[in-house]
């Protein structure tokens, strides 16, 4: 029965979760453009991208690099549809990890110069998240007894209450994994840098097209997450956990609006900090007080 | 319908200028023109980019560069001469290594001229690009159906 | 009672075959037959055990056998001395005089009274590395013909080609693992345990370079030091307990764990050493010098699943004694992150591969000190898919080193050209060691579960960061093996048939284990959970299982059948504008010469410590061990 109703959650997520991070991304470019004395583009303009990028002659550098994307971008949708049905939170976890690992796997296939920097950078940065990501995941059950999401319909207050610093870790390392500056070392949103496209350096029309779309899904499931901390037994939480989210969002776009990147060093060391700060202190509260 | 009119990334390539029509280009995407009103995003990369950006005349040396550019571009794609360099070698036609204009390397499909060319060109001239894009991108599209 | 018996027996007379063969096609019968046969007789005895009750005991009783294992121990420590003598390596020498010395006063005035009535036995567990020895071993052996074909035709003009022996001790091994496996008589346990250890020392000193025999030394000086504490036990079991039969001492000690604890010590670090946990940890490494078929044998199936298998035997006592389990937990733990982390700054393969092992036995070792059903239920699985992946790396690296002539990573750039089959089979094992949804992800998954409900913030912490430096070093090598420039010349083409088929089938293996995971545990983990525990265990559930099983299936048909095909027109990487060979990444330099883009995977040397962090491991765990030996040694003390 789970399994059914995880099948029908993909086929949702895949239909739906492109059309809010689509959005999303168009409200990105809009709020960034303001902040920057900007009127922006229209709030569409994600879409338009992406429908120029399929209308592009399909070419490229290798026969394997579009055939990565595509199940980068299958496995971003089955981890999606895994924690919208209330799945399992380290699947979820594990499924969007070996989407970024296909990712990875398919700039590398390219040998381009810049790719490959891109790959090896983003590599370094998924290593730097990952441990907040599980403890994350840890400390969720520990509050709430299960690693399904579901759970968090059980409980009486939002597992905000008891893990807040789990989830300002979180914050943090969500600037890494929506690629926003100071941590947007493998592929930046913004022109003019060494690495010219970083990590899709080589991928255009089509599978550029596949991996935009691939971002607006793990943009909405981290979004997700985010809103995950503010559920309890009280259908009202969901508006909550939305209000929440799109807060996070802005004050990511206000973060990616406000620094410079970092070197990579930097990014390593303050992630792993944060977590075991973080991660460490509020669990050890959780286990042993 | 095609979307390439509405999201023409572009890719900006110093050939040979002095910089005065870099320095334009960069200013019709700062706020005072802010280009990305139309979905006018400068990539960086050639094969992300659908429209093609040259200032300065081609000399000897850079118009390979500026042939591999043009080739790495992924169809649709459309060639913007920016400044009288760029069109026809300018005031630089007659050096003993300039070849002369854009065209001499690769089809140019929009000439811009001014010395140094106007941010206002620049976007007259981007917006006249996309038109052909939009062609471009249906004739393409036609092919594909067709084969 | 046969079959375990020919199990046993038949790969010590194959061995004595091999000994006098000298001719290779008889000897290339004699392996594939015999591995044939292991591996049939092992999997008939498997499907025997599923279908009937398990454990079962055998009653028997021989003094020969007894008197076998007093002179096979006698004849292992005199080998020990003699090479030590020879070698001048006189700790060796010491600790062999030790343990000789130790186990004859053991054997004729401590055990001689004690009876076991059912020597041998079979339960699920022991099942499992039945199947992993049998297939896993004989395959590695199958493998070894071809791998040793080229290896000697790389050997200098005139070398002494020393295979026979070499067949026919990694046969014994296969023997001394059965033992070890099916001993219920602890003495007979010990003789196999020895054995394993002999046999690995020979192998090492394989070569007889420099680099070979002090490596083979420090192997042997460490593993004597873990017999020596396994010889310690025994003398403790037979003084608190007066039984000599596992299953006995298991019993009594989940009963009075107070009186187990120093026994149970005693053995963990014979575990530890065996397994390589650190301070240990350089042996593994320098067991790299040899012959690639020994690695694979050393870290899949035999020696050090050997380490494991006993920890993971005693994990029901050792949940119930801190100062083991203490042990165990806190080297198992750092082993895992620091030797992760260390990992990432290595480029050799094999020695990638090393620390990869050794970080994840010690994620084993850590599952075994928890000793809670869902802990042993990811130890077993753990051992499982570490077993088929790492024989399937080795295999693969030990073939490519043979075609490119490097083990060295950045040298792997672009074998998905030259070597398209390889480098498949090599990403499918890569990627069955560190990412859902394969079988490795899932024991870990199931591990970090164990430990977050036994409450061990500690372990937690340390599965967490240890599991993201894993996925840094895997990604990267993946990555470098993944490169396609279209151009390479394809070199796999003389690989011996002999070498494809053990890859094949441990690839096969990865495939079917991660599909049939749930099939497994609920036929072979859960009913051994059940008869040690009393409790039933299913750390994951049966809907993640079918997703996982689904996208593994994905996952195989993308790998082989997926990639390659696409209708995407070719075109060249960007090179600036500058490309002069766009195949070789070669461009155009500012003095108009021709200069290679060239990238190196990263390896965060700085950033990591290298030596800082070998020091902190080696320094830690040694010390905790220390004290807690000496703890456990007091609290023995005070029983009297």
């Amino acid at each position: 029965m789970q399994i059914l109703i995880t099948v029908v959650g993909c086929i949702l997520f895949a239909v739906l979760a492109p059309v809010v991070g689509c959005l999303l991304a168009g409200l990105d470019r809009k709020i960034s453009a303001r902040m920057q004395g900007r009127v922006g583009p229209p709030l569409l303009q994600p879409y338009y991208d992406v429908r120029k990028l399929l209308e592009k002659d399909h070419v490229a550098v290798n026969s394997s690099e579009g055939v990565y994307i595509a199940f980068a971008l299958v496995f971003a949708i089955l981890a999606g549809g895994i924690f919208f049905t209330g799945g399992n939170l380290l699947m979820c976890i594990f499924v969007i990890t070996l989407s970024s690992l296909l990712f990875i796997v398919a700039a590398y296939s390219s040998r381009s110069p810049y790719a490959e920097v891109g790959a090896e950078r983003e590599t370094m940065q998924v290593m730097a998240y990952e441990p907040m990501v599980l403890l994350m995941a840890v400390a969720f059950f520990l509050v709430t007894g299960s690693f399904n999401v579901s759970s968090a319909f059980d409980q009486q207050v939002p597992v905000f209450t008891s893990i807040w610093l789990v989830f300002l870790g979180f914050l943090f390392i969500l600037t890494i994994k929506l690629r926003k500056s100071p941590f947007d070392l493998s592929y930046s949103h913004h022109a003019h840098q060494e690495l010219v496209k970083g990590i899709t350096t080589e991928m255009s029309g089509p599978t550029l097209a596949k991996v935009e779309i691939m971002h607006w899904c793990e943009s909405v499931l981290f979004l997700g997450w985010v809103g995950m901390f503010f559920i309890w037994g009280n259908p009202i939480s969901i508006v909550v956990a939305i209000v929440v989210a799109l807060v996070a969002f802005f004050l990511e776009i206000w973060i990616d609006n406000n620094f410079a990147r970092v070197k990579w060093q930097a990014l390593m060391t303050s992630a792993w900090v944060v977590a075991l700060v973080a991660g460490g202190v509020n669990i050890g509260i959780l286990m042993y007080l | 319908m095609a979307f390439a009119s509405k999201s023409p990334w572009v890719i900006h390539y110093d050939a040979s200028s002095c910089n005065g029509c870099d320095i334009e280009v960069l200013a019709a995407l700062c706020p005072g023109y802010d280009v990305e009103r139309f979905g006018i995003i400068n990539t960086g990369n050639p094969k992300h980019a659908d429209i093609f950006l040259v200032t300065g005349s081609v000399n000897e040396r850079n118009i390979d560069v500026v042939k591999e550019i043009y080739d790495q571009m992924v169809e649709p794609k459309i060639v913007v001469a920016c400044g009288i360099c760029a069109c026809t070698g300018g005031i630089f036609h007659d050096c003993y290594n300039v070849i002369g204009g854009v065209d001499k390397a690769i089809p140019v499909d929009v000439y811009a001229p001014g010395c140094a060319v106007r941010p206002e060109a620049i976007i007259d001239a981007v917006v006249q690009a996309i038109g052909i894009l939009d062609e471009k991108s249906k004739a393409l599209a036609a092919a594909r159906k067709g084969a | 009672m046969t079959m375990i018996g020919f199990l046993i027996l038949f790969p010590l007379v194959v061995a004595v075959i091999l000994l006098a063969v000298r001719n290779n096609a008889a000897r290339n019968v004699v392996v594939v037959a015999a591995s044939l046969v292991i591996g049939l007789g092992s999997i008939w005895l498997v499907a025997v055990g599923l279908n009937g009750a398990s454990p079962v005991y055998f009653e028997f009783s021989s003094p020969i056998v007894d008197g076998a294992c007093t002179i096979v121990g006698i004849v292992v420590a005199i080998t020990v001395i003699c090479f030590g003598v020879k070698y001048k390596n006189y700790l060796a020498v010491v600790l062999a005089v030790i343990q000789l010395v130790g186990s004859l006063v053991f054997e004729l005035n401590f055990a001689h009274g004690i009876e076991v009535s059912t020597p041998l036995y079979y339960d699920q567990l022991t099942l499992l590395m039945v199947f992993i020895i049998g297939i896993i071993g004989s395959a590695i052996c199958v493998y070894a013909l071809g791998y040793m074909e080229d290896f000697q035709a790389h050997e200098p003009e005139g070398a002494l080609d020393r295979r026979p022996t070499f067949f026919a001790l990694m046969f014994v091994f296969l023997s001394a693992m059965y033992v070890i496996v099916f001993s219920d008589h602890m003495t007979w346990l010990f003789t196999g345990w020895e054995v394993t250890t002999l046999c690995s020392f020979l192998l090492i000193a394989y070569t007889r370079t420099e680099e070979a025999i002090r490596n083979a030394f420090r192997q042997i000086v460490m593993n004597l030091l873990g017999g020596i504490s396994f010889l310690i036990g025994l003398f403790a079991c037979v003084l608190t307990m007066g039984t000599l039969s596992l299953s006995e001492f298991l019993l009594i000690g989940q009963v009075w764990p107070t009186v187990a604890v120093f026994a149970v010590t005693a053995f963990a670090f014979a575990g530890i050493t065996k397994a390589a946990q650190m301070p240990f940890h350089t042996w593994l490494l320098g067991a790299m010098v040899a012959p690639t078929p020994t690695s694979a044998l050393l870290h899949s199936s035999t020696m050090v699943k050997a380490g494991v298998f006993l920890l993971v035997k005693l994990a029901p006592v050792l949940a119930l004694c801190p100062v083991p389990g203490g042990m165990l937990m806190f080297v198992g733990a750092v082993t895992f992150l620091v030797c992760s982390c260390l990992a990432i700054t290595q480029s050799n393969a094999k020695r990638v591969l090393a620390y990869s092992t050794i970080a994840n036995l010690g994620l084993i070792t850590a599952c075994a000190g928890v000793g809670t059903p869902e802990a042993v239920w990811a130890a077993t699985f753990l051992i499982l898919f570490h077993a088929i992946a790492k024989s399937l790396l080795f295999l693969c690296v030990g073939t490519a080193e043979h075609h490119i002539g490097s083990r060295d990573i950045e040298d792997m750039d672009l074998l998905f050209d030259r070597m398209p089959s390889l480098a498949r089979f090599m990403i499918l094992g890569i990627m069955c060691m560190f990412i859902a949804p394969f079988g490795m992800l899932i024991s870990k998954w199931a591990t970090l579960q164990s430990f977050t409900e036994v409450g061990n913030l500690a372990l937690v912490l340390l599965l967490a960061f240890g599991s993201a430096a894993t996925f840094m070093f895997w990604a990267k090598w993946m990555g470098k093996l993944s490169g396609i420039a279209g151009q390479s010349k394809n070199v796999e083409l003389s690989v011996h048939t002999s070498e494809w088929i053990p890859i094949m089938l441990m690839a096969v293996l990865i495939g079917l284990g991660c599909v049939g995971l749930p099939l497994i545990s609920i036929n072979l983990v859960e009913p051994y959970l059940y008869s040690t525990f009393g409790e039933l265990s299913f750390p994951i559930s049966f809907d993640n299982l079918i997703i996982s099983g689904v996208a593994v299936v994905l996952i195989i048909i993308v790998l082989f059948a997926g990639l390659g095909h696409s209708t995407a027109r070719k075109v060249d990487v960007y090179l600036a504008g500058v490309s002069v060979d766009n195949n070789n990444r070669t461009f155009k330099n500012s003095l108009s010469g021709v200069t290679e883009a060239t990238a190196r995977n990263w390896y965060m040397k700085d950033w990591l410590g290298e030596r800082r962090l070998d020091m902190f491991g080696t320094i830690a765990c040694g010390a905790f061990i220390v004290i807690l030996y000496v703890v456990a040694a007091f609290a023995a003390a005070g029983l009297f």
